[in-house]
């Protein structure tokens, strides 16, 4: 699946790529793919902005205290990943500060040969869209809005939701995204994906894949 | 007389052959001596156990587990919950086919792994046609496939539901959270559930199912996931066992897009709600009458 | 002698002392026969055991040796129970003449159908005893210790007239057989009653049977009004037809007095049905293929094929085939006149049916499956063998009940201590 993907590499020119190779070596079509079930399992514990509270007894009553929905933090939006771990085997990340430490750099065009070096391997087929379309140029952490406001690269979601206003406003009513955990929240938690679990923001077309086996002809089952 | 006395005699003989070769023809089912006890003949309809009765059967149930399957599992008797009514929906825009929720109830509620069975099964169909007869559950190809649309189909928990009707001996019934059960050790396994049901949710145990001890589900319920005997009727149970508990069904939990939507109707901040009030919901099979708690839509 | 006059005569009789005598007596007399007689049904024991010794295996191994599937749910099993309840309800055909018209020479023979219908019932029964997945728990079923789901489920209805129906046909048999043994002669109210019962009854065993599948919004192909009327025409083809093929055998093999007037009268019975039989079929197959769209998805899967699948199609071509051919050979009497011809044509329209109320009405209806899948179902060696020995079983008491019935009712099987009436007892029976 990576290797569809990486087919399709645009030449992004003046384009710093910090993030772009994260994505594609983190998270690729086929960690999508996988699922909740897999991403919940690196969960960061960062509590949901959108009313989360603390967890409280269980008990169901409307005033009884809810336990927070999360998003899951993807690793990307705070580094790049440098192939080691630490000594939990989680992986260890660079900020994105400890290459582009001036913070401005050069945002590719459209035209520019394929991006080297860490970010190596991004392809990007995002509509019409060019890197300085969300992309900050001044610092490396950070995108901005439509009208210019910049955004932390941790508040990615609010970026996509700017053009992609159903699918945010169904993701934030819970039919769009997967999920896991508790549909009732004063009973437990909740993990949402983020949008970028699924979708490669370079490449956001949800990716093709082989889907789990048939089920097996119902008269070739085992007799006696 | 002599004669008569000789044709008596061959008679005898003959019944006494004859009742000898009845006995050696029904001699295999001596076999069920050893693995069905008179307790578990004897039991009870679930809703007619007290609750120390149903303790004993769960506590019985667990040890039969353990003795076929050499796993120690936990069988809970989990009650539907106060003020909640279920309902499901699934969005078809987004759902991709890739079987993730067949494949997450197979593991979840400890499907026979010989026959790889599952609640659930997906439809692939042509965009621009709702024609059920078009479509096909045997796709075996990169998904989602050009100019298809993919519909997985499960028990419908139909209020009106045409398996509880027909069962001669209720041993299938909806629960006051709208989930339609069965009591698996009360169920005779004429199978008229299976034949009334128009969305092919029931499934028969043709054979003991076959779960290896290393895949086993041990958090089980009496209504719910636990290991079914041979010849019983089975069903999808919305996960009673996850969800009673507050938690998401298994083939949510397990679908990549989140097409898939669960909650209690009652609550109108739920996410259920939200999508019933404000997306064109529909339901397989309307004509029939059956009010399904599980509902479709597209995205617009 | 008037009845009135014999019930002053008749001493007092102790039936706690007689009724066990009786049956003592009956047994022997079941019992007693010819090379033929033991030879069939040594043949028949045989079949009944390995059908006992497979469904045993059945029951300890599961249902996985059957060919049916979540897909095609009901097979074989179902199929030939409701073949056999119409069986069983055909056997009417000779009570209603007998009874409601007074037609004696039917008067005289009305037993034959009323111990088929009783061997037909409990051939019914076995059927759906060997379909269930856990017969340990049909005790489930019975009001008071079990859960009976009555009247919602049609099931529990089938339960009680199938049940119902056999007790009828027992009562009337024994106490009609019984008194002849007595010597005495029946008292109406004991047993007319019952035989009224039984008319209306056998319409209601056919028609409850029919709302089982009819009932289902699910199976386009069984919910049509029209399927309790056709499974009663059909039953009124294979009920008598199945009875004129056996007076026919006891009119070759035994002794007793076999009235031709029964015999047309049961012929131009099945004439009509079987031409009311065909028009039915006739109406549905119209309806299923001139609408068109998916719900005749069933009907094109039985009569032509559906996607390269065509498993039914030349068992319902057969059936129609056979159907037409007897109703033809029927209606002409320059045909059925000659040796051999009507038995024929008999054994084909009961094969017809046995075939189009069996893999023709409840296969079907399962392929495609509710959500349009198609699984094919072939009835496996196991399916084949239990409903051999169901048959076999079945054969086995309709030949004993007709060996003590006859001789009760032509007065062979008397008490001891009364004088035998004249004629030797028949050697042979079928």
């Amino acid at each position: 699946m990576q290797a569809v993907l990486l087919k399709h590499v645009v030449q992004a020119n003046a384009f710093v790529a910090h993030v772009v190779v994260a994505v594609m070596s983190v998270l690729g079509a086929l960690a999508c793919t996988l699922g909740l079930v897999a991403c919940s399992g690196h969960v960061s514990a960062e509590p949901d902005r959108a009313g989360a509270e603390s967890p409280a007894d269980a008990s169901r009553s409307s005033d009884s205290p809810r336990y927070p929905v999360e998003i899951h933090m993807p690793d990307v939006l705070r580094g790049i990943r440098t192939g080691t771990v630490d000594s939990l085997q989680r992986p260890l990340l660079a900020p994105c500060g400890s290459c582009h430490a001036s913070g401005a750099y050069a945002l590719r065009e459209r035209n520019d040969p394929p991006v080297q070096g860490p970010h190596a391997g991004l392809s990007f087929r995002h509509g019409e869209l060019r890197c300085g379309a969300c992309h900050d140029a001044r610092r490396a952490e950070a995108l901005h809005l439509a009208d210019g406001r910049t955004l932390p690269l941790v508040e990615a979601m609010t970026l996509c939701g700017q053009c992609h206003g159903t699918q945010m406003r169904d993701y934030r009513h819970g039919s769009h995204g997967g999920m896991s955990g508790y549909w009732d929240l004063s009973r437990g938690p909740r993990v949402r994906n983020h949008c970028i679990d699924c979708h490669d923001p370079h490449a956001p077309a949800y990716p093709r894949y082989q889907p789990a086996p048939p089920p097996p002809d119902p008269r070739r089952r085992p007799r006696g | 007389m002599t004669d008569r006395k000789k044709r008596r005699t061959l008679k005898i003989l003959g019944a006494t052959l004859g009742a000898g070769a009845f006995a050696r023809a029904i001699a295999p089912l001596s076999a069920l001596s050893e693995t069905t006890s008179m307790e578990e003949l004897l039991q009870q309809h679930y809703q007619e156990l007290t609750p120390k009765d149903l303790q004993r059967v769960l506590r019985r149930l667990e040890a039969e587990t353990k003795r076929d399957y050499g796993v120690d599992v936990t069988i809970e008797d989990v009650p539907p919950l106060e003020g909640v009514q279920f309902a499901y929906a699934l969005n078809l825009s987004i759902c991709i086919g890739c079987r993730k929720c067949a494949e997450a109830c197979h593991e979840e509620n400890n499907h026979d792994r010989g026959t790889g069975n599952s609640y659930i099964r997906v439809l692939e169909m042509d965009q621009g046609s709702m024609d059920m007869e078009r479509g096909r559950t045997d796709y075996d190809h990169t998904v989602p496939a050009e100019g298809k649309f993919y519909m997985p189909v499960q028990c419908q928990q139909c209020e009106n539901a045409p398996c509880v009707t027909v069962c001669p001996v209720e041993a299938t019934w909806q629960e006051k959270d709208g989930i339609v059960v069965v009591d698996y050790n009360w169920c005779i396994g004429c199978r008229y559930c299976e034949a009334a049901c128009p969305y092919h949710a029931r499934r028969f145990n043709w054979n003991k199912p076959d779960v290896p001890a290393e895949e086993m589900n041990p958090n089980q319920a009496y209504l719910g996931n636990r290991v079914r005997p041979q010849g019983v009727v089975e069903k999808c149970t919305f996960c009673l066992h996850r969800t009673r508990k507050g938690r998401l069904p298994a083939c949510l939990e397990a679908c990549p897009t989140g097409a898939r939507v669960f909650g209690n109707v009652l609550d109108p901040d739920s996410e259920i709600r939200w999508v019933l009030e404000n997306k064109r919901v529909f339901v397989l099979k309307e004509e029939l009458g059956t009010r399904p708690r599980f509902y479709y839509f597209f995205d617009e | 002698m008037s009845m009135h006059m014999e019930q002053t005569v008749q001493p007092p009789v102790d039936h706690s002392v007689s009724y066990p005598k009786f049956l003592w007596r009956a047994l022997r007399a079941a019992t007693d026969g010819g090379p033929l007689f033991y030879g069939s049904m040594t043949i028949l024991t045989i079949v009944a055991l390995l059908g006992a010794n497979a469904w045993a295996k059945q029951v300890v191994h599961g249902m996985a040796v059957t060919d049916m599937t979540d897909h095609v749910s009901w097979g074989l099993y179902v199929a030939n129970f409701t073949f056999l309840v119409g069986l069983a309800a055909g056997g009417v055909m000779m009570v209603i003449p007998a009874y409601l018209y007074r037609d004696d020479d039917m008067h005289d023979v009305v037993i034959v159908g009323e111990l088929l219908a009783v061997a037909a019932i409990i051939m019914a029964m076995l059927s759906i005893v060997v379909d269930m997945g856990r017969p340990d728990r049909l005790w489930h079923l019975i009001p008071g210790i079990g859960r009976m789901h009555w009247p919602i489920s049609m099931l529990t209805w089938d339960v009680i007239v199938l049940n119902g129906y056999l007790l009828l046909n027992l009562h009337v048999c024994g106490y009609l057989i019984y008194t002849r043994w007595l010597g005495r002669t029946p008292n109406p109210s004991w047993y007319v009653p019952f035989v009224f019962m039984s008319i209306f009854w056998a319409f209601s065993i056919h028609t409850v049977t029919a709302f089982l599948y009819c009932g289902l919004g699910g199976r386009p192909f069984w919910n049509s009004a029209l399927l309790a009327p056709r499974f009663l025409a059909s039953a009124f083809v294979t009920g008598p037809a199945f009875i004129v093929i056996t007076l026919k055998a006891l009119r070759a093999r035994s002794a007793f007095q076999i009235p031709e007037g029964a015999i047309e009268r049961l012929l131009s019975i099945v004439r009509i049905t079987a031409l009311i039989n065909l028009f039915m079929a006739a109406s549905e197959v119209f309806v299923e293929f001139y609408t068109g769209g998916s719900h005749t998805a069933s009907a094109r899967y039985l009569y032509f094929g559906l996607h390269g699948h065509e498993e039914l199609v030349p068992w319902i071509w057969t059936a129609l085939g056979l159907n037409a051919a007897a109703a033809v050979v029927l209606l002409s009497k320059p045909l059925y006149r000659r040796p051999g011809v009507l038995v024929a044509a008999l054994v084909m329209t009961f094969v017809g049916v046995w075939i189009e109320k069996g893999m023709g009405l409840i296969v079907p209806a399962f392929i495609p499956s509710t959500l349009h899948e198609i699984v094919p179902y072939v009835p496996s060696a196991t399916e084949w063998i239990v409903t051999a020995g169901i048959w076999a079983f079945g054969m086995m008491i309709y030949i004993v009940a007709l060996k003590i019935g006859l001789q009760a009712m032509s007065g062979r099987l008397v008490r001891s201590d009364l004088p035998p009436a004249v004629g030797a007892v028949p050697q042979e029976a079928e």
